[in-house]
Order: C-alpha cells, then sequence, then structure tokens
C-alpha cells in the first residue's frame, strides 16, 4: 500500500457517497415534499445538498495522486470508446456538474419545482452510471479477485449505505443548526428529523443485510480464480477484515437499531443525533478498510 | 508495408544467458526495476524412488524470453484512458510519454508484464520493437544480442508459416486473451497451462 493506493481508496470512497448521498436525498426530498410541502423539504435538505459537493471535489482532487503525471490529468477522457476509466472520469466530471448545476437552482430557487426535478432525476442517472463505470474498471481478467459480479454489487451497496448514513449525519447537523437560530420553528423540522432517521435506519439495516450476504459470496468466488486474494483476506489480512466486519456490524447493524429506536421515541433528540453521528464515522471506517482490502489483495493474472 | 510484425523464440535453444534482457536494458538505457524484456525459467518435475533403490526424475527447466508480445488485441490499448497507448499501422504497441498521465492502468491490463512504470518520469514506459533500427533494417537489440540464434523477428503471417502457431507456452497466460504477436518453438517439457501461478519461475534476480 502507498500513496497511489490510498489516492484510489479515497476517491472511490468519497465519489461513491456523494452520488449515494445525492440519491438519499432526492428520495427524502421527494417524500417529505409530498407529505409536508416543498418549503419544509427545502428546509430539511437543502444545506445537507450543499454538503456533498466538497466532498466529490475532495474525491476528484484525491484521484490526482494516484498519476505519475497529474499535469496530462484532463487527456484522461479521449478514449472513451474502449476504456472504463475514461468513461468513468468522464461520468465523475459530468456528476459533479449537474449536480452543482442542479445546486445553484435549488439553493436560489431558480425555474420550477418540475424542471429542477428533472435535473436531480438526470444528476441521478449520471451518478448511477458513474459508480457503474467505476466498477467496471475493475473487472479485467487480468485481475481475477476483482473480475467478479460482487465488484459492482458491493459498489452499489457501498455507495447507498454510505449515503444513507452521511445524509442521517448531515440532517442532524442541519437540525442542530435551524434549532440555533430559531428555537421555535424547529417543531416539524423534528418530526420531519425523526420520520427521515427511522427510514435510514431501516435502510442501513437492510443494506448491511446485503452486504453481509455479498462478502462471503466474494471470497466464494474468489476461490479458483484468485485462491491467493481469498487466501489474504483470510489469512495476512484476516484481521482487517474482522474489523472491517465489525466496524460496518456496530454502525449500521447495532447503531442502526439504536437509532431507529431514539428517532422512535419523540425527546431523544440528542440521543438520537449522537447516534447518527457515530454510526456514519464507524460506517465509513469499516468501509475505507474494505476498500483498503479491495485492493490489498489484488492479485495478477499473468506475469508481471 | 508490414501488417503485423511479431517475435519468433525458441525455447529448444535459449540456454537462459540473459543477454537478450542486458542489450535491450543497454539500447534503451533502462533503469533499474525497467527489463522491457525478461528471461523467465520455468522448472517443474520431482523425484520418486523406484523399487531397486534408484531414483527417477521428471525435473526440469526452460526458458522463455518475453518483450512485449505486440498483441492483435491489445488490453494495453484497450484500456488506456488518454489514447497515449497506441497500435501503429505495422502492429507495433507503443506509449507516447507526451500523452501517458501515468494512472498505470495498462500494467493493470497487460497479462506479460510489459507496459512498466517508470518513478522518475511519472509515465508508462515498454519494449517498442525497437521501431528505430526496424526502420534502418536492424534487427532488434534483444534478437541480434543472441548468442543462441533463439529470437528472431518477422511479419506474424511469415513467423507461423515457418514455425507453426504456437503462442501460448507456460508460463503465458492463455493466447486468446489479447491474440499475442508471437510465435513460440515449445520446448519439450513445456505445457500450456495458461496461468503461471502454477509452475515455479524464476527471473534470476536482475532488475
Amino acid at each position: 500500500m502507498n500513496v497511489r493506493e490510498w489516492a484510489l481508496i479515497t476517491f472511490t470512497i468519497l465519489a461513491q457517497m456523494s452520488v449515494g448521498s445525492f440519491i438519499v436525498l432526492g428520495v427524502v426530498h421527494y417524500f417529505v415534499g409530498k407529505k409536508s410541502g416543498e418549503k419544509q423539504a427545502d428546509e430539511l435538505s437543502d444545506r445537507a445538498l450543499l454538503a456533498i459537493g466538497p466532498v466529490l471535489a475532495l474525491g476528484m482532487a484525491a484521484s490526482l495522486l494516484h498519476l505519475g503525471n497529474p499535469l496530462n490529468a484532463y487527456k484522461a477522457v479521449t478514449n472513451l470508446g474502449t476504456s472504463w476509466l475514461s468513461r468513468e472520469i468522464f461520468f465523475g466530471v459530468l456528476f459533479a456538474v449537474a449536480g452543482a448545476v442542479f445546486a445553484v437552482m435549488q439553493w436560489k430557487k431558480i425555474a420550477t419545482f418540475q424542471i429542477r426535478n428533472l435535473v436531480a432525476i438526470l444528476a441521478a442517472v449520471i451518478g448511477v452510471a458513474l459508480v457503474y463505470s467505476m466498477a467496471m474498471v475493475y473487472m479485467m481478467p487480468t485481475r481475477p479477485g476483482w473480475n467478479l459480479v460482487t465488484t459492482p454489487l458491493a459498489f452499489f451497496t457501498t455507495t447507498l449505505l454510505l449515503g444513507v448514513l452521511a445524509m442521517g449525519a448531515a440532517f442532524v447537523a442541519n437540525y442542530w443548526y435551524v434549532q440555533s437560530k430559531n428555537p421555535g420553528c424547529a417543531s416539524e423540522q423534528c418530526v420531519l428529523l425523526r420520520d427521515s432517521l427511522r427510514w435510514f435506519a431501516v435502510a442501513s439495516i437492510v443494506l448491511l443485510g446485503f452486504q453481509f450476504v455479498l462478502l462471503p459470496l466474494w471470497v466464494a468466488l474468489m476461490a479458483g480464480p484468485a485462491t491467493a486474494s481469498a487466501a489474504m483476506l483470510v489469512g495476512e489480512f484476516g484481521g482487517v477484515f474482522a474489523l472491517r466486519l465489525a466496524f460496518v456490524f456496530l454502525g449500521a447493524g447495532v447503531l442502526g437499531i439504536f437509532l431507529f429506536r431514539a428517532a422512535s421515541s419523540p425527546g431523544q433528540e440528542k440521543v438520537m443525533g449522537t447516534v447518527a453521528y457515530l454510526a456514519f464515522a464507524l460506517v465509513l471506517v469499516g468501509e475505507v478498510l474494505g476498500r483498503f482490502l479491495f485492493y490489498a489483495t489484488a492479485t495478477h493474472f499473468g506475469l508481471q | 508495408m508490414a501488417k503485423q510484425l511479431g517475435f519468433y523464440f525458441d525455447a529448444t535453444a535459449c540456454i537462459g544467458c540473459r543477454a537478450c534482457q542486458v542489450a535491450c536494458k543497454d539500447k534503451n538505457d533502462l533503469v533499474v526495476g525497467q527489463t522491457w524484456r525478461q528471461v523467465v525459467e520455468v522448472s517443474g518435475g520431482s523425484w520418486t524412488a523406484q523399487e531397486n533403490g534408484t531414483w527417477a526424475t521428471t525435473a526440469f527447466a526452460y526458458y522463455v524470453s518475453l518483450g512485449c508480445q505486440h498483441c492483435e488485441k491489445p488490453s494495453c490499448v484497450e484500456v488506456c484512458p488518454t489514447g497515449a497507448m497506441t497500435k501503429r499501422a505495422d502492429g507495433i504497441v507503443v506509449v507516447n510519454a507526451e500523452q501517458c498521465i501515468g494512472c498505470r492502468y495498462c500494467e493493470w491490463a497487460c497479462p506479460y508484464g510489459s507496459p512498466q512504470f517508470n518513478e522518475a518520469k511519472g509515465v508508462m514506459t515498454k519494449c517498442n520493437f525497437c521501431e528505430d533500427y526496424v526502420a534502418q533494417g536492424k534487427k532488434p537489440a534483444c534478437v541480434d544480442a543472441c548468442v543462441m540464434r533463439a529470437l528472431d523477428i518477422g511479419e506474424l503471417a511469415d513467423l507461423r508459416v515457418k514455425y507453426g502457431s504456437v503462442a501460448q507456452i507456460d508460463p503465458l497466460p492463455a493466447a486468446n486473451l489479447t491474440r499475442p504477436s508471437i510465435v513460440l518453438t515449445p520446448h519439450a517439457k513445456s505445457s500450456t497451462h495458461g496461468d503461471v501461478k502454477k509452475l515455479a519461475l524464476d527471473k534470476g534476480g536482475m532488475k
């Protein structure tokens, strides 16, 4: 492991978290808007939306650190015809642009609600294309531990899991901010916050279940084409793998249950907020460790 | 104009002296860690006790000398995000350092270890078939350096007529992956697992 690989870990995790956050935010905004009106929905999610941009920008900046010659980086979108890496960067830039356009429109309330919705859906679709391209980059016969159906599935699971929990933490931060500025108006927001976090807790537990199917499946599929990778994962890196499982289990599972319970009982906002922060932090560490293992256990097919 | 140039290698003649590797390093002024041409020793077999108290052996060793295969379906060209890696009209695969961003994606994609990263320059480098020599009607440095005349170059179609169409012996991966432009005369003991991990390989510690 070196700077170059940490750059890739940082980029893939942050970019996937941005896409996941954007999608989760869109879904929440849609349902809250239907239930409580657009104004309340905006109040709940607008500030969280602005947090996504810097995360994506940080991730894309980190990706430059894995290049030997970063000054040429702008040329990396010129082989869209055959290179998934080109497509990844293309969709990354496109997602950043579409997301930024939507964020500005939403923040300044430019154009109608319907037009903004269309832009948001377009940005979300580009985000999905980005995560898919990110996965396809690793689908090569020469990298048998990656060239498995579990790679795209795991990338999308990480995307949604981090998206849900990042937005949970962002909503809590937003709520404290709204309350500090205007203590009275927060009650409706408080109900919406609790509703959202309850759903986030359910989603994170479901996604955790999915991940706990994917991980053993990955190990099983590696046996044969990438036995050495599987052996590294449970042998040399067994400790990190156990930590990775423990962090995600504690964050998304155990704290998910606590989060659901705290969000279900009015007056428990302080506990709920702390749990939401902690759950996000634990899952983020768990996912970073998971991505570290993805790179660290890779083996090459052929001569090197 | 050549359609697809390729290398020929005779595994029955090679003695593993690595003169080709050194000639390549010298001609292309390669830094430590870069070996555009590599000689790999492949060994295997075992000893079994016989009833009469003697031992029988199946032990064997042979060498394979490899530059870039200048594949007909080069995975490095396919994955390169900038188009720095290209296949010329004569089939030679070259990397343009001006275009390269040093993402090392081609290194992941190549099953022959051909694209190699130059840390100091931050870009990929690889065997270019000694294109300058070839343009002058000469042969690549590795070919001329071979004391056993185990290496040669030529139009791939001609090489196939002359030497057959074997393009895959251990330790080389399955030829259908990238369709390498190489013709091999296999060693008597060479097999074709298509997976190097099953054999003992030794690069002789040369960097």
